[in-house]
């Protein structure tokens, strides 16, 4: 078990090395860098300045020295200077990450708490007019434009109830607070709940159909316990791999719903961080992000052989 | 708010009369943002997004009068310079300088910071800025000189009344000597109302009342806040719903001000014209646009007046290089934009003609000329190349877009990599002298088109050296004409923008010919 | 036929699914022929016209009818589910298979490379795929099948693993098969089926891919009608002067995947009875 462990946390750092590579060579095929960007502003191009900020920067380094140089600080903990603001890189990203992670955390806790009873409600009362009307429902969250939902969000709020939950930095009630996260987690859990729904649906399923689940049943339990105790364990399985995959798609939707409900995270600043040719930005949040992902696929992994111990013998 | 009604001026000066003794101090002005500033230091910026949000941090020599809606030459007042004098045949400008003026640090405000800002402008002292992007503003200034601590003396090539403009413009603020350029950018330091508090990439601007100001009593806000928000519709939300006490300067088109006007009826609302144009870039060098008759034949097929009543319902206004009036100085009159070919009202006979001119190259409807039209990928310019292209093909040009990313946009241009662009800029300052020299001159870096004209930049020189202003607005019309007929670079319309704000704010003085300048909110107030 | 009809009765939903997506491709194909108008035409007297007789579901601010605009952007939106689907989901398939079968060290390489790709964001991946290839059809075909390749090649290997452990495929090595006869006639086939279904289900959530491209501004460019550009940000500042900028193209978008999630959910249960339900 601990060899399993410290063999994938090795391969971690194999892949996080690969990230790092991809990322650094991905930016520097986008056309344009960041003294381009600045010129933009001034609506001209200066040949002699920008050729200063190119080397003020150290832009004109060869690639693989910029590259030894960003790894060497990481290691050290120091991320460098963003181009934009001139503040270290951690400086921008250490108070926006609460914000997203405040997010990210309560969309999951909506998509589990929404998703996984109805899908055992769904499975439960399987093919009756609820769980055709469940799936319906679900089918359609998994069709919408995330950004699209959100701005008939915000449509409906101001319409219905007169209030925007946008990001305010001060908010004035404990309601106004709980609506400023709520419903952007809400948005974006929306789709998370649809797919966790289904996949509670499924698989409750096939483990209501097992073997030993009859078994239990002959033995005398009652209906309630046979499905919530025995089958649920099993059923939990995949909603524990869905919370990893996604993990990796949440942010796509997080990027969106930042921006329309205009929240200071780190999604959004990414997006802009990308548009500024902000390489310093750009490298470290995204080897966060892989870092984040890495570590949670690494969790579940672990969680699934903690549920399943057919899983742990073979590992 | 349309300012043409005299009767309602008259009325709200009137109120404002009787109110004038019933300001109240503190509260915070909450302002929305459309994007993120570059920088904070307004030296090295052209873009509107640093300027609003800093001004208030400074003060600049002189000023364009905060009371008038117009910026006007005849209309500049003393900031930090209480009187100037011309002499030695309009060569020298002294400036006398204000007493008692401390930066926002304690440092005293000295003429040594007014020689050290233009020395920088100049280029004089080089590798402080990043950036200089309005070094062609200071062609004229031979030398600065100080002359004790309280005079500045400036010594010219050839007289510019124009030049007192440029001084006024928001732009020109005054730094001081002693903060190193990079902090200018980050934190800057002021000797205006308001004192720099923080600045969050792509989240929010503060500043906070400067309780030193020199003149007493004032700003009255405690701090002006700016929240950028990119979604314009959230913006637009956020505003109706009263979050928000004042817009951004010129965000809203005539269609979003409606919209938001009949969401909150209370509002008050302004259309400025932005002095923005949207222009074509016409590659001279690259065929087909070597040939001066296709040139000719695309200026003819273009519909103002359509551009105008798509992107704006019809409140763009239509003109040259100069802003057309009524806002305007400097535009040509109704009549004479008459005499100017391209821009008659007959669309369909001016397309017959280009029509005519293709056939004569050996272009029709079985013979479309094919080329793309290079433009900014973000809405305003994309938006604008679609109906050029939709105008091109009346005359048997077939465009296909090429949007280009922010930023390599400016990289191609100098490069001279696209046949025809679609440009939208902003001048500084409703002026021919900045008009003319930022965007014409030969050699300058804002003159994309590389347009050079050794005779028209006599006339540049000219007129600017004329001190009557009715004979040089004459000469300015005959050489906007010029240019247009050139096709140096050919203008399509002339934007407006509009402002909403809620009756709760007092004391908003809006200009309605620039959106660079009256952000100081030095005597603005809040009903709390 | 008989078979088909009795796969229609059993799964209605599917057959749903089936039309909706039949619908939509006529749509694209035949959209020259049926769209009222031409898509790409300004005219600034109709700009933010409503809904009447002439413009059916009204115009945009340029003046375009949105009638015609919708059903040429069913032609775009096709083109980029299909083209980024196809390629992703075969390249995908074709890394997933050698990497299966081949195993060894070009298995590790793959496994890896595939990991590094997961831990990027998709839509980071793609933004910065497009921001350097320039905004084109094509670059946001690409864009988009880019992401999809480790997905589809991960499960496909799985696939080929287990496959390979299978009794028929030692029967047929022990009687003398060919390895790449076997990978021919045994494994290729069984994993046609997993494939098929991954695919159908990757072509919703391309088509919404496309969607947040074009709403960040990126995708496809202009004068392209494409559903997801006309739900970006300048159509919903009209949100309430003219809704319908905004209604149609979100509802289109919606439907368009709804379908193609009901036939992908129908498909997966006739041939992967396993996985479900």
């Amino acid at each position: 078990m601990f060899q399993y462990i410290l063999r994938r946390l090795g391969l971690m750092v194999l892949t996080l090395f690969g990230v790092s590579v991809a990322i650094f060579v991905l930016l520097r095929i986008v056309p344009g860098n960041i003294a381009d960007i600045l010129f933009d502003s001034a609506g001209m191009v200066d040949p002699v300045e920008k050729q200063q900020i190119v080397k003020d920067l150290g832009l004109d380094l060869p690639l693989v020295t910029q590259y030894a140089h960003w790894i060497g600080g990481l290691a050290r903990g120091d991320l460098g200077y963003s181009y934009v603001s001139e503040k270290p890189v951690l400086d921008e990203i250490l108070p926006r990450i609460p914000i997203t992670a405040r997010l990210a955390g309560l969309a999951l806790l909506f998509a589990v708490c929404a998703g996984v009873p109805f899908g055992v409600i769904s499975a439960v009362r399987q093919n009756t007019g609820l769980d055709y009307l469940l799936r319906l429902i679900s089918l359609a969250a998994l069709s919408m434009p995330s950004f699209w939902l959100g701005l008939l969000v915000l449509m409906a709020f101001v319409n219905w109830f007169g209030i925007l939950p946008i990001y305010d930095k001060a908010p004035p009630t404990w309601g106004a607070a709980i609506l400023m996260y709520g419903v952007p987690a809400a948005t974006v859990g929306f789709r998370s709940s649809a797919l966790i729904m289904r996949l509670t649906r499924s698989s409750m399923l096939e483990v209501l159909r097992q073997d030993y689940v009859r078994t239990a049943r002959s033995k005398g339990l009652s209906e309630p316990a046979v499905t919530f105790i025995h089958a649920l364990r099993n059923a939990v399985l995949p909603v524990i791999t869905t919370i990893g995959i996604e993990t990796a798609f949440l942010f796509g939707g997080l990027i969106v719903t930042e921006t329309v409900f205009n929240i200071p995270g780190v999604a959004r600043f990414l997006v802009e961080a990308i548009r500024w040719r902000d390489y310093p930005m750009v490298q470290n949040l995204v080897m966060f992000i892989a870092v984040i992902v890495v570590l949670v696929n690494l969790i579940v992994d672990l969680a699934y052989m903690f549920v399943d111990p057919r899983i742990r013998l073979r590992a | 708010m349309h300012a043409s009604r005299p009767w309602l001026a008259l009325v709200c000066l009137l109120a404002s009369i009787a109110t004038a003794n019933a300001q109240t101090k503190g509260g915070t002005l909450r302002v929305t943002h459309r994007d993120n500033p570059p920088s904070a230091s307004i030296l090295e910026e052209a873009t509107i997004s640093t300027d609003m949000p800093f001004m208030a941090v400074f003060n600049n020599l002189v000023v364009f009068d905060p009371a008038s809606d117009l910026n006007r030459l005849d209309r500049v007042v003393p900031e930090l310079a209480t009187s100037w004098a011309l002499s030695d045949n309009d060569r020298t400008l002294t400036f006398q300088l204000r007493d008692g003026v401390t930066w926002h640090d304690g440092k005293p405000f000295t003429s040594a910071d007014v020689k050290c800002t233009w020395d920088m402008l100049t280029g004089k002292v080089a590798g402080k800025m990043r950036k200089n992007p309005r070094k062609t503003w200071w062609f004229n200034i031979k030398d600065v000189a100080t002359d004790g601590d309280n005079k500045v003396v400036f010594h010219l090539f050839d007289p510019q009344p124009s030049i007192m403009a440029m001084f006024a413009g928001g732009f020109s603020p005054v730094y001081p000597c002693h903060v190193p350029a990079n902090e200018m950018r980050t934190h800057p330091i002021g000797t205006g109302p308001f004192m720099f508090d923080s600045f969050k990439q792509n989240e929010s601007i503060r500043l906070v009342r400067n309780p030193h100001y020199w003149k007493p009593g004032l700003p009255y806000l405690d701090a002006i806040e700016y929240t950028i928000i990119a979604n314009r519709s959230t913006m637009i939300l956020a505003m109706a719903t009263g979050k928000f006490d004042l817009t951004f300067t010129a965000e809203l088109t005539p269609e979003l001000m409606k919209g938001l006007q009949e969401q909150a009826p209370s509002l008050q609302c302004i259309m400025q014209a932005t002095n923005t144009q949207g222009n074509l870039l016409v590659n001279r060098e690259r065929p087909p646009f070597d040939n001066e008759q296709i040139r000719k034949a695309m200026v003819l097929s273009i519909d103002r007046k359509a551009f105008s009543d798509i992107l704006s319902r019809g409140v763009y206004e239509i003109g040259g290089a100069n802003m057309a009036p009524p806002e305007g100085f400097w535009g040509w009159s109704k009549a004479y934009l008459e005499t100017v070919p391209g821009y008659g009202a007959d669309v369909e006979k001016s397309r017959e003609e280009g029509r005519r001119i293709m056939k004569s190259l050996g272009y029709g409807p079985d013979n479309l000329l094919q080329l793309k039209v290079t433009t900014r990928n973000i809405p305003d310019y994309r938006d604008a190349a679609v109906i050029l292209i939709d105008h091109l093909k009346s005359i048997y040009i077939q465009g296909e877009l090429d949007p280009v990313d922010t930023s390599v946009w400016y990289a191609r241009l100098a490069r001279k990599d696209y046949s025809v662009g679609m440009n939208v800029q902003g001048t500084g300052i409703d002026d021919p002298d900045v008009q003319f020299f930022e965007n014409y001159l030969c050699g300058s870096e804002r003159n994309y088109t590389s347009y050079c004209n050794a005779d028209l930049e006599k006339k540049f020189h000219e007129q600017s050296q004329m001190k009557d202003i009715d004979i040089r607005r004459k000469l300015v019309w005959d050489i906007d004409k010029q240019l247009q007929e050139d096709g140096a670079r050919p203008v399509v319309y002339q934007g407006k923008g509009g402002t909403c704000w809620w009756p709760r704010v007092h004391n908003i003085r809006i200009a309605r010919n620039t959106i660079y300048n009256h952000w100081r909110f030095e005597d603005v107030w809040l009903d709390q | 036929m008989r078979e088909a009809l009795y796969y229609a009765r059993r799964y209605p939903l599917g057959v749903a699914g089936a039309l909706i997506l039949i619908a939509f491709v006529v749509t694209a194909v035949f959209a020259n022929v049926i769209a009222p108008y031409d898509p790409l035409t300004t005219n600034a007297r109709f700009s933010l016209a409503p809904p009447s007789r002439h413009f059916l579901i009204g115009a945009d601010m340029m003046g375009r009818d949105m009638l015609s605009r919708m059903i040429h952007g069913a032609r775009i939106s096709l083109a980029v589910a299909l083209g980024a689907t196809c390629i992703g989901s075969g390249l995908g398939a074709i890394l997933g298979l050698t990497s299966g079968y081949i195993g060894g060290w070009f298995d590790l390489i793959v496994q890896r490379i595939a990991e590094i790709m997961q831990a990027l964001p998709l839509l980071v991946m793609a933004l910065v795929i497009t921001a350097s290839l320039g905004p084109s059809l094509v670059n946001t075909i690409i864009a988009i099948a880019i992401p999809l390749i480790p997905n589809v090649a991960r499960v496909i290997r799985a696939n080929v693993l287990s496959l390979r452990e299978l009794n028929y495929v030692e029967a047929a090595r022990a009687v003398g098969m060919r390895g790449r006869r076997i990978a021919l006639v045994h494994v290729f086939p069984n994993t046609i089926a997993p494939l098929i279904v991954l695919a159908t289900a990757q072509l919703g959530s391309t088509i919404l891919t496309e969607a947040s491209l074009s709403f960040l501004g990126l995708g496809v460019p202009e004068p392209y009608p494409s559903w997801g550009r006309m739900l970006s940000d300048s159509a919903a500042e009209y949100l309430r002067s003219a809704p319908w900028l905004v209604i149609f193209p979100g509802v289109a978008i919606s439907l368009v995947v709804f379908g193609a999630n009901l036939f992908g959910d129908a498909l997966r249960d006739i041939l992967d009875p396993r996985q479900g339900d």
